[in-house]
């Protein structure tokens, strides 16, 4: 029993479903998220990202289907899951009236728990204590974004769920920000972020969900998932082009005088032994990105015929 | 109870409560004053033929004798307005404007139901209602006793007065908070709710003023806030049961849509 205490998903959803009158926001979402990872949750604008986390937070009623988090259920225990749960809404708004200290200590307050990360927080982020004086009213947009993130974070939670967390944050405080999610997931804190940010996602998640219309396309491990990619080759080549007919999972071969290109798919190691010769005088072979994989995905989508609403 | 979202209510009002507190002393203060210093020459005019009686009405009030001047004093647009700072404008900004604004998803992401959110926002409400009100038969009770007049009134009745007055107040309230709750928007609540006051207004002054339509008063919920009814010992326990009811109503309205309301990001 304590070993499937242990296991229990920090989120899940079984065949959850939200419609809008007749219009679906979302449809049968499947989605088990393990305590302790990062999970990032990819999908364009619309595709029912910020309605999903909705409703796990319990703005949103769904049509059907369930979802718990933490173990308890959105719809019996909302105000439970939040007490446990740090949220950073998607394009954050505070109370421009508040020094930035009273509005932490408010929502603080709120949320009836100690504080207990928000100096080490406000350090990492570079929210000294001479900008926590001055009124949010007068924060540019990437300091409310850092508030937002310190208010959802000041109290450990054991969940945070973060929409578009790096928005407006600049590259410095965007690396500062990775690596707050790296402590927390050593600490045992369970990450749920979307993000349009496919190398953000790629960079720290361990595992994606990918999301178009509603509906789940892809659940993958990030690793597993760029292992899966196909590379963009290019190489110069003098003379004739090589035999590459026995390097498995290469398509897509063209050739343009001594420029030639292809499409790699799997171990890079067996093309590499078939070009390795004097003749080769250059070779580029682009890293496997999620962007790629991201775009395949969709585009696999757009191809099928889509189910009418 | 939440006190850290009921003192921020409290907090966000303090300036406006400050500022209308005094205004409203001053206020009751001044009628007592137009009561002594006009009363006889409004008689006169009445007398004379010069004006109708029914024209020197206000609503349920008069310059004829103290409790009526107070009561008019408070139906008046100026005491209205002061009150519906608290009735409409706190309970607007509370639900709907937060929604607006975008903070409503910050403090609804903690931990706190949407149900303990509108009862202290409410809970807010009724204490910067209660403290104005206070406020307008503070002033009105010092200017009768600097006036020395303060015999008129039965000192005994003003709590019931004060009960009146807020009950009055908490439905105007009420149904503003609960039209707060209804929109996303800040702009429909406020419009609808001071549609309700206004639409209540001019059926209490109308039928002041007009005799053949008086019934149109006993529709409007001002019409059951008359101080001066109650200063004279003569409180009607159905105004009382009538704006129980009006408070009563969009109460139940706002908890049972409130929490079913399906909160979509801000646009």
């Amino acid at each position: 029993m304590a070993e499937q205490q242990a296991v229990e998903p920090a989120i899940s959803t079984r065949g959850l479903t939200k419609r809008y009158g007749k219009v679906p926001a979302l449809t049968e979402l499947d989605l088990d998220v393990r305590p302790g990872e990062i999970f990032g949750f990819l999908g364009p604008n619309g595709a029912g990202k910020s309605t999903t986390i909705r409703i796990l937070l319990g703005f949103l009623h769904p049509s059907d289907g369930r979802a718990s988090v933490l173990g308890q259920d959105v719809g019996a225990d909302s105000v439970g899951i939040r007490r446990r749960t740090g949220y950073l809404p998607g394009g954050i708004s505070l109370y421009d009236s508040l020094s930035g200290r009273d509005a932490l200590d408010y929502l603080g307050d709120l949320q009836g728990l100690p504080p207990v990360r928000r100096d080490e927080l406000c350090e990492r982020l570079e929210m000294p204590a001479s900008v926590l004086r001055r009124r949010v009213r007068d924060y540019s947009r990437g300091m409310r974004q850092k508030m937002g993130v310190i208010q959802a974070l000041q109290h450990d939670p054991e969940l945070a769920i973060l929409d578009e967390p790096t928005e407006g944050l600049d590259p410095l405080m965007q690396h500062a920000f990775y690596g707050i999610l790296a402590d927390l997931r050593a600490a045992g804190r369970t990450i749920f972020m979307s993000s349009h940010v496919l190398s953000e996602v790629e960079r720290v998640c361990d595992r994606v969900a990918i999301i178009r219309r509603g509906r789940l396309m892809a659940l993958h491990d990030v690793e597993e998932l760029l292992a899966r990619r196909k590379r963009r080759i290019q190489l110069r080549w003098r003379g004739g082009p090589p035999d590459l007919s026995t390097v498995p999972g290469l398509t897509d071969v063209s050739v343009d005088g001594e420029r030639i290109g292809a499409t790699l798919l799997g171990d890079v190691a067996p093309f590499v032994r078939a070009v390795a010769s004097p003749a080769l005088l250059d070779l580029t072979i682009e890293p496997a990105t999620l962007e790629e994989a991201f775009l395949e995905y969709y585009a696999d989508d757009a191809a099928s015929p889509q189910p009418e609403p | 109870m939440s006190w850290a979202l009921f003192r921020r209510t409290l907090a966000w009002n303090r300036v406006r409560l400050l500022v209308l507190l005094l205004v409203s002393v001053g206020w009751g203060i001044l009628i007592p004053v137009i009561y002594t210093s006009f009363s006889d020459a409004f008689r006169q005019m009445v007398n004379s033929g010069a004006i109708p009686r029914n024209l020197m009405s206000f609503g349920s009030g008069d310059f004829f004798s103290l409790p009526g001047a107070l009561t008019l004093g408070l139906q008046h647009p100026l005491a209205i307005a002061f009150v519906a700072v608290f009735a409409i404008g706190t309970p607007v900004a509370a639900v709907a404007g937060e929604r607006e604004r975008g903070t409503l998803e910050v403090l609804l992401s903690k931990p706190i139901s949407r149900r303990r959110h509108y009862i202290v926002v409410a809970l807010a409400v009724v204490l910067l209602l209660a403290a104005i009100v206070a406020a307008l038969l503070v002033g009105e009770v010092v200017g009768a006793v600097l006036l020395d007049v303060s015999d008129e009134l039965e000192m005994a009745e003003l709590p019931l007065v004060f009960a009146n007055g807020l009950l009055l107040w908490s439905a105007f309230g009420a149904f503003s908070l609960a039209a707060s709750v209804s929109f996303d928007r800040a702009g429909p609540a406020l419009s609808l709710s001071l549609a309700y006051l206004l639409i209540n207004y001019f059926f209490e002054i109308l039928g002041s003023l007009w005799p053949d339509v008086q019934w149109t008063q006993e529709y409007s919920l001002i019409h059951h806030f008359n101080p001066g009814q109650v200063l004279q010992g003569n409180a009607d326990p159905l105004d009382f049961v009538i704006l129980g009811l009006a408070t009563l109503i969009p109460i139940i309205w706002a908890l049972v849509v409130y929490p079913r309301r399906d909160l979509a990001a801000p646009a």
